[in-house]
């Protein structure tokens, strides 16, 4: 008789995906088997709970649809017909085609294509990025998500963290603008509550009564894309009632006269005009921002998702120092604190590869660059997709998809699944899942250092994004040292691990604990702007941005450490209000009269885990929320199905009347995969590939559409 | 889907899943805690914490426990929220025995 004793161990972990709560994970691994991922207890954030997205992780890993091997196309574009290859035949593919464009039209024809499918240092947003640098590739700028608002918010205070969601527990009145925080920044939640168990007000500024606005002591409506609006008449009653800290102001802050100019431009009657809120309502948010002190804001990163959320961004940036808020403990505005994080772009990135000149395409042109309508020289032959799923994810859909039919684009994806994108590939190359590789995440949500240990062996031949551009680098003849350098030693050289923040802290000890929080001050003590010292050419908050005179640009981290080519557009020094414009060509307002917003979904993390039929079953399908008189005049019933178009695309779902969406509003969520829908297609087929006035941010929220039954 | 508790939080309320709840979604009768399918995110941060395995979320109930979903919806309204522990009711640990937990 044999008695099997199992080996059960417990490996740390993080989570990888694009969320500010970069959440420290427990492996639980028995035999060999990954049977159960949980949240670190003794984490500050996670606090020993993780989230609907992250549930069945574990099982993630042993999806049976998981890709496992290369594959080579067989059937037409898009069919998803692949036949099974070798790495070694499919880097043979990539070479020859490489080469080949690379003589014909050069190597600015190949494109790469990246976002925040992974968020590691090895792994993540900017794993490609010497790859294709070395390779004179067109450098991508990756303006998904949060590029607006960096922009924006380095233009006003700086790289600097700004405040601590952990602080957010000693502040007074705190203001969520623009987040559902319940679905995307849960484990920020808990400060807020002891905040309010501690007296805290808080106010959720949304066009739509979210969960987070339905937890919240008042909700104010605002109509999408009207924020700075809001933000400037705000400031016009602070200074017309004399509410700023004057003193404050004058020490710390630079441009208040014309700050004060720009807001006078907005009274209460012409922002009630302009973004739904009613004056008394203006006039209390003023009045009590300015004067409960600690007061917080938690920037949400939908207000860039507009022609001028930039600016809004902008604006609602510079009121914690118009009030002096920075002065207190609890006080300011949470953006994104990854600047405080000492990262060595030049050596993640090497845009000293870059040959001078190079051109930069964004990446939420994809579609009018794949087919034409944005004219390319030379064009783009190849497209190599990873960490993203542009199909889903991009605006205007339907471009990209006819680009991506195209017979004479090589297009390589690497992935876990077989998403809507990889089924247009010519080679798929088969990635690792986060339990199955070793990386450093880079988090923009808290201020900790988190290690990510594999637990178990990839699958198949699935390999970590590092090794397969160490693949590709080989394959194109590359032998810098850049390309075999031991995992530790690329990530002591991607830190300055001597910067004061980093004090004490190194990959051993991580390699014991998992996380270690940055010397920045404890969340109960830390009060980084009390006395200035903001990150700006001035080192004070610019109500007048000094940044302005050289025009727009996007955050090197976006683009591959590249500074050239920026798109250097005029930006104003002082934020001001620039209307949402859905400018379909002559079309006009009644033919799409509603207002389509389309936030991240509850139980997916963007498309991840849209195929995972247990997270379906918790998301439900597409839905459509609309009012109940933009319902009756279309006699929509709940549950109906409904076609939503306008001039770019379409997609189905299925109608929930709700008063959560003001009348000639509509919402519905992003993430669903295009291709287990009813219509086969999206939101993103209906929003246009156009850009926010800073960091070319997408436009998402300013998408007019009409209703139909179907 | 929004979790509930079932049946075997009655006469024990060890609230131990008050104390994990990032949402505060926990209301307390005198008897037992309900979850408000409002508020809940889903998390399940609550299910492991429970020690007497009250908590399930809902697509996982058995065709015999659907009615605590509504049962959990009418009485998270009657009481208040809960956020922080409380001593288990009297008899807690029989009753846990008893489950056999």
């Amino acid at each position: 008789m044999s008695v099997h004793f199992s080996e059960t161990r417990t490996v740390r972990g993080a989570c990888p995906q694009d969320c500010p709560d970069t959440c420290a994970f427990l492996y639980h691994v028995e035999d060999g088997v990954l049977v159960e991922v949980t949240g670190d207890p003794e984490h500050p954030m996670t606090r020993g709970g993780l989230c609907v997205k992250l549930k069945n992780f574990a099982e993630h890993h042993y999806n049976p649809d998981r890709l496992l091997h290369p594959m080579r196309r067989v059937g037409p574009k898009g069919s998803g017909q692949f036949e099974r290859t070798t790495w070694e035949d499919a880097l043979a593919e990539i070479r020859t085609r490489w080469t080949e464009i690379i003589s014909e039209y050069g190597a600015e024809a190949i494109v790469p294509h990246s976002y925040l499918g992974h968020q590691g240092t090895l792994n993540g947003l900017t794993s490609g990025d010497a790859l294709f640098n070395r390779l004179g590739a067109t450098v991508a700028e990756k303006t998904y998500c949060e590029s607006g608002s960096s922009t924006a918010w380095i233009m006003t205070v700086g790289p600097t963290g700004g405040l601590d969601v952990e602080s957010l527990e000693y502040a007074k009145y705190i203001i969520v603008w623009g987040m559902n925080m319940l679905n995307t920044n849960l484990h920020a939640w808990p400060f807020i509550m002891k905040a309010r168990a501690n007296g805290a007000k808080v106010v959720v500024i949304d066009p739509v009564r979210t969960r987070t606005a339905k937890q919240a002591d008042w909700h104010i409506r605002i109509k999408p894309g009207t924020d700075a609006a809001l933000a400037l008449g705000m400031m016009n009653i602070i200074i017309q009632e004399n509410l700023f800290d004057a003193d404050y102001v004058q020490k710390y802050t630079l441009g208040f006269d014309q700050l004060a100019k720009r807001a006078a431009e907005f009274p209460p009657d012409r922002v009630q005009q302009i973004s739904g809120v009613a004056p008394q309502d203006l006039i209390q948010l003023a009045r009590e921002y300015a004067t409960v002190q600690p007061s917080a804001i938690r920037e949400g990163v939908s207000v860039e998702r507009s022609p001028g959320g930039g600016d809004a961004i902008r604006a609602i940036s510079a009121l914690p120092a118009l009030v002096g808020a920075w002065r207190h403990v609890g006080g300011g505005a949470v953006e994104m604190p990854i600047w405080e994080f000492p990262f060595k772009l030049d050596f993640m990135c090497r845009p000293d590869w870059i040959r001078p000149g190079t051109r930069v395409i964004n990446e939420l042109d994809l579609g009018p660059a794949l087919t034409g309508l944005l004219p390319l020289d030379p064009p783009i032959k190849s497209l190599f997709v990873y960490n993203s799923n542009p199909v889903s994810q991009a605006p205007a859909a339907g471009q990209v998809v006819s680009g991506l039919e195209r017979e004479d684009l090589f297009t390589v994806v690497s992935e876990l699944f077989v998403t809507d994108t990889a089924k247009y590939a010519d080679i798929l190359l088969p990635a690792a899942m986060q339990a199955e590789q070793y990386d450093l995440m880079v988090t923009w949500g808290h201020l900790y250092m988190m290690l990510n240990q594999p637990a178990i062996r990839p699958p198949g031949e699935c390999v970590p994004n590092i090794e397969m551009f160490r693949r590709l680098a080989r394959a194109m003849g590359f032998d810098d040292e850049y390309w075999s350098l031991p995992l530790d030693e690329m990530l002591l050289r991607s830190y300055d691990w001597s910067a004061p923040q980093m004090e004490g802290i190194t990959l051993d000890k991580l390699k014991q604990r998992g996380y270690m929080r940055l010397n920045v001050g404890a969340p109960d003590v830390r009060a980084p702007h009390a006395k200035g010292n903001f990150k700006t050419p001035s080192g004070k908050c610019e109500f007048a941005s000094s940044a302005a005179e050289a025009g727009n640009f996007v955050v090197p981290v976006w683009r591959s450490g590249y500074e050239g080519m920026q798109p250097r557009t005029y930006v104003d020094p002082v934020p001001n209000y620039i209307p949402p414009v859905d400018a379909m060509g002559a079309t006009s307002s009644a033919d799409f009269p509603l207002s389509l917003v389309s936030p991240k979904p509850h139980a997916f993390l963007n498309t991840q885990y849209g195929n995972e039929l247990t997270q379906q079953r918790r998301q439900g399908e597409q839905l459509l929320v609309i009012h109940p008189i933009d319902a009756a005049t279309r006699h929509i019933e709940a549950g109906d199905y409904v076609h939503v178009y306008n001039n770019r695309g379409s997609f189905d779902a299925r109608a929930e009347i709700s008063e959560d969406v003001s009348e000639g509003i509509l919402m519905t969520n992003v993430g669903h995969w295009p291709g287990l829908t009813r219509s086969g297609t999206a939101v993103n087929s209906t929003t246009p590939p156009r850009h926010s006035n800073l960091g070319q941010a997408g436009t998402f929220s300013d998408n007019l559409v009409n209703v139909k039954k179907v | 889907m929004p979790h509930v508790v079932t049946d075997n939080c009655n006469s024990c309320r060890y609230t131990d899943c008050v104390t994990t709840c990032p949402v505060a979604c926990f209301h307390l009768s005198d008897e037992r805690a309900y979850i408000d399918p409002e508020v809940c995110i889903d998390c399940s941060a609550c299910i492991p914490a429970c020690p007497v395995h009250a908590i399930v979320e809902s697509i996982d109930l058995e065709p015999e426990q659907q009615h605590w979903i509504e049962i959990n919806a009418r009485e998270a309204k009657r009481y208040p929220v809960v956020s922080g522990k409380l001593p288990p009711l009297n008899g807690a640990d029989a009753r846990r025995s008893e489950l056999g937990y």
